[in-house]
């Protein structure tokens, strides 16, 4: 590319005007010219929310051979109850105006948070499960679950937020009440993955608005330097 | 007791009275009797305590109760008189009194009202019998419910200490369930009293979980005192008491998380406030049962086994649903095949198999207890796996100086319980593990030492081990050992009876004398024994090379068991009586040695050296001794090898040597010798280089006083071959009648056999005729000479034909099989006298038959001439002559025969097959054609009717041209008029002469007369279509008989129709067509030729 510009023909001022433009059109595609040295928070963005992706794809099979365990009328299609026991599960649904007017801080403080409580969950999910099979997908998908919480903290790091830190004794835990009875445990398991899911979801989505929120605007400097070149 | 009873008594009483005051009382007491009756009467009617009634609760006090008279006010006084042996009276106030169980037997009761004078006095008479055993209600004590197994428990008092000991009371107990009282329940339970008040447990599950709905429950009871012999009655119902839940504010499902036996029915409920509008089990929709309030139940029946995570049950209210879990599974299965062994005798390790799954799983899997009796210990099992088939373990640690183990396994799951025993010496249940760190020490070349590690503490047992060695090329053997069992857990045992510098494989394993199991076989070892001396010398010969001053020495490598390690060097010396010669070291690969002797005697030694040390030395005899009675004889191998025996020769001192080699190479040559003792008389020589049909030359040598002398010298085959080459033969002499034949012979490597002969083949033949190809001798023609002589090499082959040519075969024999042929083709000379004679003979025969004839004709000439030349009648009255003289004149004086109109008498043509061949001359042939023959097949008997002439006519045309027409000879001309007229053919006949018997058909017109059926035939006919006339052929005219192409299809002539065949059968021409111009056609000439025109 750039070589071109070394072999312009002499006495030529239609072909030195050429050899400009030819630079000046090559120029926004050079790298080293649209990158600072910090390459800042977007590519960890793009792969956290690539990583929502990916969970939401797992978390699909998962939750197909969970429900089946489950049994009927857990694994029926149309099985929407009540969200009454799980009350200790983050909520993913939210106002969208709350949602759109969220800060970028709390943003990830809470996805961060959602996530570190429903790993937890989910580690107490995986110790109940009655079959192997059972308990190594979902050890897979609390390994996959653990990347994307390292993913969001990568994030707030790089924006220099800090990490939400947990108040003693608050940790959540999955320790089934004694008297709960095991229907009302199901119940729980149920929303806990449609609580996750949700999460998944919403996540993308706070991702995908970050990252074109945290987007360089390359496409501005390639006008400005084809209004130089013409 | 009433009224009624009293009057009985009274009467009886009466009749005993009557008896003993019988007849001089009998008057004045009848009359008594009826005042006493009337008073009785009128007593009753003033009013009198009537239906007296007793009853007892407890055998002991009477409650005796009456009925005031009618006319007894309030606070009228009682004095009852009882007889119970004395006769006392108990004032009453009330119109019943309490008296004291009465002894057996009747008493007699007056019941007197006091200050009533109206009413009179009552007597009864009073037996136990007449008294009711009516017990006292029964309290219920206590109702409790358990309501997460659904179970009540009542409690009450048998308040024993009130009735007589030793009666047995009968409980009848009922459960209601709901405020509308439905009675699920009522059984009886049974008690003895015993004197004291006892207080009664009684328990009771119920089918639907006690928090479904209120559960009431009621007891009465029945005291069946066999001494009493009144009347016994139940005693009241109790008071009902009640179990129903306090439902908290939360609608809950009934049982939760229960476990059930697969099969059994299930009641679950719903305790609500609101509206259910369904209920499912799995997938499964099920009807309402409604209960008290808004609750609601379900039945299952029959419950299948659950999925892991147990069968929801959940009902649907109108913004929520509840529900509740179910496992349906099995109590544990007995367990099966529980064995305990030790490996180590310091663990025991029970397994065996839990059988049917219970499909319970989690908090509800099976857990097994492992319990030892002797010792009182026990381990415990659980795992919260599904529970699979296979196999489960428990580890028990030995207890010290116990050997002998009473096992119970229980298995325990929600449902039921389940054990198995077994009682085990454990010395006795050994099953070592793999013996491990095999090491091989060797003690010296035959024998070595094995040790191994065996884990565990044996020092109390002993070990039988086996000891598997495995040698290359050999049998595996197996040794046993017995080894006394150590603590340390090293073992070692010797190891001997090996082959010096062999390799060996060991492996090891072990069982307890008494035995159990063996272990796993430990890895395998492998080991080289060590090498020994060589045990043998190596097998020598010796050959003298062919110039006789140089003695080659030849060895045979030893076997390895011989070897005993790895033979490095090999040492010759020779030896005679004054000097000893010996040459270097000659290395291993090399097992010959050239030694330049003189022909003096020499003893010449081998010694094979290997790292150990020298093998002892073999000797043989330089010297060869002489034999001039030598032949050489034949001899064929059977199956691999070649048979020789000789005869035993006391002079033969050592042993006999046979060597062969492949008798085309020259001399000298060996490929191998044989040695065999002195004592044998026969041996066979087998060898992997014997190859069929190759001639090898055996020599045989005995060994007589340190020399060796050639007893016999044999060629033989291993098998022998038919010859691959035909003996080379040429012609030596040929005369008219002989022919003298010379071959060579064959070489040995071609021979391939022992020759046995020649074939000669001869035949008269010549070259390139095809029956010269195989001359086998079972042809009658080919002459065969079979040549058994094989020293022969000419044939003369006599009495053959002059000038013939003569094919001739030679081809050589063996007992292989015949060898190629080789043939040759000679011509005899020619005979000159023969044929000399050949010419005069027929001339001369010919000449006298000549003179003969000559001489007769002459002597009868007279009689010839009468009989072949009477005299000649005048030429000019020939008609013939004249009418072949007008047809050189010309047409227009044409004169021929006169033909008289015949009429035409009709003929049957019984040949209607006749008529095929003629389609084959038109156009369209197959398909129509063949369809034809098949309807002309159909019917043989179709007659064609058809015209003839007179023969006389007939024998004008039959001329050359018509003798060509074969089978329709029979019909000779037609008269056209005749052809016109419909002819009394099948109408079947007539459509098939339409589609195909014409002899020519336009084109055109076929597709319009052909069948449906005919559809294929039709593209064909459209494929051949060559030329198409371009008017419809029904337009013609039949314009002229000469023209061939006149037969329309639509007429009737069509079975003559061809145009090639019209010679022989020529249409008569009608009078209407003489005048049409093609008439004279100049095409048709030969054909006119032979017509006749009437008119002219």
């Amino acid at each position: 590319m750039l070589p071109a510009a070394a072999e312009p023909a002499a006495g030529d001022s239609w072909g030195m005007l050429a050899c400009l433009c030819t630079v000046l059109w090559h120029l926004p595609a050079v790298p080293a010219l649209n990158r600072t040295g910090d390459p800042g928070p977007g590519p960890s963005i793009q792969k956290t929310y690539d990583l929502t992706r990916y969970l939401e794809h797992q978390l699909r099979s998962l939750a197909g051979t969970y429900l089946n365990y489950l049994g009927p009328p857990f694994n029926e299609p149309d099985f929407n109850p009540p969200r009454l026991g799980a009350e200790t599960l983050p909520r993913a649904t939210v106002n969208l105006d709350v949602w759109q007017n969220l800060s970028d801080k709390l943003r990830l403080t809470q996805n961060y948070e959602a996530y570190s409580h429903l790993l937890c969950y989910l580690r107490g999910l995986n110790r109940q499960a009655a079959t192997a099979e059972l308990r190594r997908s979902l050890a897979h998908f609390c390994t996959s679950l653990q990347g994307l919480l390292g993913s969001i903290a990568g994030v707030m790091a790089a924006l220099g937020y800090p990490l939400p830190q947990p108040l003693p004794g608050t940790e959540p835990t999955w320790s089934p009440d004694p008297a709960h009875s095991d229907f009302l445990q199901k119940m729980d398991d149920f929303w806990l993955l449609k609580e996750l899911q949700t999460w998944l979801w919403r996540s993308a989505k706070d991702f995908n608005r970050l990252k074109k929120k945290m987007q360089p605007p390359a496409a501005a400097v390639t006008l400005r330097l084809e209004a130089h070149g013409f | 007791m009433d009224f009624t009873l009293c009057l009985t008594q009274r009467s009886r009483m009466v009749d005993s009275k009557r008896m003993r005051m019988t007849s001089n009382f009998q008057w004045p007491l009848l009359t008594f009797i009826l005042l006493y009756l009337m008073s009785q009467v009128n007593s009753q009617k003033k009013g009198a305590p009537h239906d007296l009634k007793c009853i007892t609760n407890n055998l002991q006090v009477w409650d005796c109760s009456w009925k005031a008279p009618s006319g007894a006010g309030h606070g009228t006084f009682y004095e009852v008189c009882i007889e119970n042996g004395s006769y006392s009276c108990y004032p009453s106030e009330k119109t019943n009194i309490k008296i004291p169980a009465l002894s057996p037997g009747d008493h007699e009761v007056v019941i007197s009202p006091l200050r009533d004078f109206g009413s009179s006095i009552s007597k009864f008479i009073l037996s136990e019998k007449n008294v009711s055993l009516i017990p006292d209600t029964p309290e219920i004590l206590n109702l409790s419910a358990d309501f997460p197994t659904s179970t009540l428990h009542l409690k009450w008092s048998d308040r024993g200490s009130v009735l007589p000991r030793h009666s047995n009371v009968i409980w009848e107990i009922k459960i209601l369930r709901k405020k509308n009282m439905e009675i699920v329940k009522s059984v009886t339970h049974n008690t003895t009293l015993n004197g004291k008040d006892t207080v009664h447990h009684w328990s009771w599950t119920s089918d639907m979980p006690l928090e479904c709905a209120t559960h009431y429950v009621g007891i009465r009871c029945y005291v069946d005192d066999t001494h009493f012999s009144g009347h016994k009655e139940w005693s009241d119902w109790s008071q009902l008491k009640n179990i129903s839940w306090s439902p908290d504010s939360q609608t809950k499902v009934f049982p939760q998380d229960k476990v059930i036996l697969v099969g059994s029915d299930v009641i679950v409920c719903c305790v609500t406030r609101d509206n259910v509008s369904s209920a499912q089990i799995g997938l499964t929709k099920c009807p309402l049962i409604h209960l008290d309030g808004k609750n609601v139940a379900i039945k299952i029946h029959n419950i299948s086994v659950s999925a892991s995570s147990g069968t929801n049950v959940v009902f649907t209210t109108e913004d929520n649903i509840y529900g509740t879990v179910l496992f349906a599974g099995y109590p544990p299965d007995i367990p099966q095949k529980l064995n305990c062994e030790t490996y180590d005798l310091k663990e025991i390790v029970c397994s065996w198999n839990p059988g049917r799954p219970t499909a319970l799983v989690g908090p509800r899997v099976t857990s097994y207890t492992l319990f030892e009796s002797f010792s009182g210990k026990n381990v415990r099992f659980k795992r919260t796996e599904a529970s699979t088939n296979e196999s489960h373990q428990l580890f028990f640690q030995m207890l010290p100086n116990q050997e002998i183990y009473n096992f119970t396994l229980n298995a325990h799951n929600p449902l039921g319980q389940s054990e198995s025993m077994i009682l085990v010496n454990i010395t006795e249940k050994v099953y070592p593990h793999s013996p491990t760190s095999v090491k091989v020490k060797d003690v010296n070349s035959t024998a070595v030492t094995l040790s191994w590690r065996l884990p565990g503490n044996f020092a109390k047992i002993k070990f039988l081990c086996q000891i598997e060695i495995n040698k290359t090329n050999s049998i595996q053997e197996l040794r046993n050992v017995t080894i006394k069992g150590v603590e340390n857990s090293s073992y070692l045992v010797a190891v001997d009876k090996l082959n010096p510098y062999t390799i060996y494989t060991f492996r090891i394993r072990c069982s307890t004398e008494t035995f159990w199991k063996w272990s796993k076989w430990s890895n395998e070892k492998q080991y080289l024994t060590t090498e020994a001396i060589p045990s043998k010398g190596p097998d020598t010969w010796r050959e003298w090379s062919s110039d006789g001053k140089n003695l080659i020495i030849y060895w045979k490598p030893l076997p390895v068991n011989e070897a005993n390690g790895k033979i490095l060097s090999y040492n010759v010396s020779c030896s005679s009586d004054e000097e000893t010669q010996s040459l270097s070291e000659i290395p291993d690969p090399q097992h010959k040695a050239e030694l330049q002797l003189d022909k003096n005697d020499y003893i010449i030694s081998v010694v094979a050296k290997n790292s150990v040390g020298s093998s002892p030395p073999s000797k043989i005899a330089s010297m060869e001794i002489p034999n001039d009675d030598l032949k050489i004889e034949q001899a064929v191998g059977m199956g691999n090898g070649i048979p020789l025996t000789w005869n035993y020769d006391p002079n033969m001192t050592c042993d006999y040597v046979i060597k062969w080699c492949n008798s085309s190479r020259s001399e000298p040559c060996l490929m191998d010798w044989k040695k065999v003792p002195s004592n044998s008389t026969a041996t066979v020589i087998e060898s992997d280089q014997f190859r069929p049909g190759v001639r090898y030359h055996f020599f045989l040598y005995g060994c007589r006083n340190q020399g060796y002398q050639l007893l016999r010298s044999i060629i033989g085959y291993i098998e022998e071959l038919a010859p691959i080459v035909a003996p080379n033969f040429t012609v030596e002499d040929t005369s008219a009648d002989s022919i003298l034949v010379k071959w060579e012979d064959i070489p040995v490597e071609e021979l391939r056999g022992f020759l046995r002969g020649y074939l000669f083949y001869f035949e008269k033949g010549e070259r390139d005729t095809s029956k010269m190809r195989s001359l086998e001798s079972g042809r009658s023609d080919v002459k065969v000479k079979n040549i058994t002589d094989i020293s022969q090499k000419t044939l003369r082959i006599a009495d053959l034909q002059g000038k013939t040519s003569y094919h001739l075969v030679l081809r050589a024999y063996t007992d292989g099989g015949m060898g190629p042929e080789k043939s040759m083709f000679v011509v005899t000379k020619e005979n000159s006298v023969g044929l000399i004679i050949a010419i005069l003979i027929p001339v001369a025969v010919a000449i006298i038959v000549g003179v003969v004839t000559s001489i007769l004709c002459y002597r009868k000439r007279e009689w010839i001439k009468e009989t072949f030349y009477p005299d000649i009648p005048n030429p000019e009255n020939c008609k013939a002559l004249q009418f072949q003289k007008s047809v050189c004149q010309g047409n227009s004086t044409l004169k021929t025969l006169e033909m008289n109109p015949c009429t035409p008498n009709s003929v049957e043509v019984l040949e209607t097959r006749s008529i095929v061949p003629k389609i084959e001359d038109t156009e369209i042939i197959s398909p129509v054609a063949e369809h034809l023959e098949d309807s002309s097949d159909a019917e043989p008997e179709n007659h064609v009717v058809v015209s003839y002439c007179p023969p006389v006519i007939e024998e004008e045309i039959a001329n050359p041209g018509l003798d060509e027409g074969g089978g329709t000879s029979q019909v000779i001309y037609i008269d056209i008029q005749s052809m016109y007229q419909p002819q009394a053919k099948p109408e079947e006949e007539q459509e098939n002469d339409a589609v195909g018997g014409a002899g020519y058909k336009p084109q055109m017109h076929l597709p319009v007369t052909s069948t449906v059926e005919d559809l294929a035939a039709d593209d064909d006919l459209e494929k051949t279509a060559g030329y198409r006339p371009q008017a419809n052929v029904n337009t013609w005219n039949l314009v002229s008989p000469d023209s061939p192409r006149s037969t329309d299809s639509n007429s009737e002539i069509v079975s003559f129709g061809s145009p090639c065949s019209i010679n022989s059968r020529q249409f008569l021409i009608p009078p209407k067509d003489e005048d049409s111009p093609k008439s004279n056609g100049g095409g048709w000439s030969f054909t006119n030729f032979f017509q006749n025109k009437p008119n002219d």
